[in-house]
């Protein structure tokens, strides 16, 4: 991604790929949130704990997205030095 | 506007092979954009590597080209044992990039514009990160969720939180390909559409119709650019993951 970051051959390309940039970063929330909840959902129903799977699940799930937005940010990794 | 702007994603049956357990089995636009792709992709690389001269000449050029580029993408984030997946990720950057440079063109069909298509794609990495890691690695794959350095009480909740954050990995790298892909054609054909309605006003709108142009232009500019863009970024995901698979828990 830096690689990509650092080419900015002109104002399309620097627009494009911030796009990209924050492209990925929304979907990895969003997709952190939909499987916490999916995950939730599909434990209320095979336990029927309604609601608290979904609760707790979802809630996690966002605490995982907000993982993985910091992680694609290079904010916080796990100790790989090229995850970006 | 004669079309409304969802109308390009629309899937047409080209002709029926069959019925499995009740579901047609039809032969698609979809399918027949994804024969084209391949078949593109192998005249490129067949063609490209038949003269196999020292001083390429530019078909040559275009395959070594796209070679080395995800080579070296592949080397810089896996390392050197990371090449025996080389026709893997090569195969998944040329596809990706060939389906979205085919869909630029007017008229034609994006076949990465398509959640079931792109899920696919991620869902193959994903399997396949899985199902190498637990086979060269064995249950030490499973440091991939348990951190180093973490206190024991509060590890149960860090590893859920990270096997979350692991099975969110497929709906993320499959969405991003997608929503670029489908958020791009919609506004380029919504511009495309002003141009129209704009040029059907008279004199005046023929004028105004100028702008949308202009801007239809820059964003196929912009969709090309995208096109290779997104390509990259779900090759080099797939590194990032192929890595964990090679060597967990680092």
């Amino acid at each position: 991604m830096t690689r990509m970051d650092q080419s900015d051959g002109g104002n399309g390309a620097a627009n494009a790929s911030a796009m990209a940039r924050g492209f990925r970063l929304s979907s990895e929330l969003i997709a952190g949130v939909l499987v916490g909840a999916v995950i939730g959902w599909g434990f209320d129903r095979l336990l029927s704990t309604s609601p608290w799977g979904l609760i707790v699940f979802f809630l996690l799930g966002f605490v995982a997205g907000v993982i993985n937005v910091m992680r694609a940010a290079g904010v916080a990794s796990r100790g790989t030095p090229d995850r970006s | 506007m004669a079309e409304g702007p969802i109308h390009q994603f629309e899937i047409h049956k080209i002709f029926s092979l069959g019925h499995i357990g009740g579901q047609e089995i039809a032969f698609t636009n979809s399918s027949a954009y994804m024969f084209a792709a391949v078949g593109i992709i192998s005249l490129l690389m067949i063609g490209g590597s038949a003269g196999r001269r020292l001083i390429p000449n530019r078909f040559q050029s275009v395959a070594e080209l796209s070679y080395e580029f995800v080579a070296n993408t592949l080397k810089s984030s896996v390392g050197e044992e990371g090449m025996k997946f080389f026709p893997f990720v090569f195969s998944l950057f040329m596809f990706i990039l060939t389906a979205n440079l085919i869909g630029i063109i007017p008229f034609t069909f994006t076949v990465t514009s398509h959640l079931i298509v792109t899920l696919a794609l991620a869902l193959l990495v994903f399997v396949t990160v899985l199902l190498y890691g637990l086979y060269k690695n064995g249950l030490k794959f499973f440091k991939l969720f348990v951190p180093s350095g973490v206190p024991i009480y509060i590890l149960p909740l860090i590893t859920v939180i990270e096997v979350i954050s692991f099975l969110s990995r497929p709906v993320s790298h499959s969405v991003r390909l997608f929503a670029n892909m489908l958020a791009g054609h919609i506004t380029l054909k919504v511009f495309a559409g002003f141009i129209a309605s704009l040029g059907a006003l008279g004199a005046v709108g023929i004028f105004g119709a100028a702008l949308p142009l202009a801007m239809t232009t820059a964003l196929t500019g912009l969709e090309l650019l995208v096109a290779f863009l997104q390509a990259y970024v779900f090759t080099i995901l797939t590194c990032i993951y192929l890595n964990d698979a090679l060597h967990p828990g680092h």
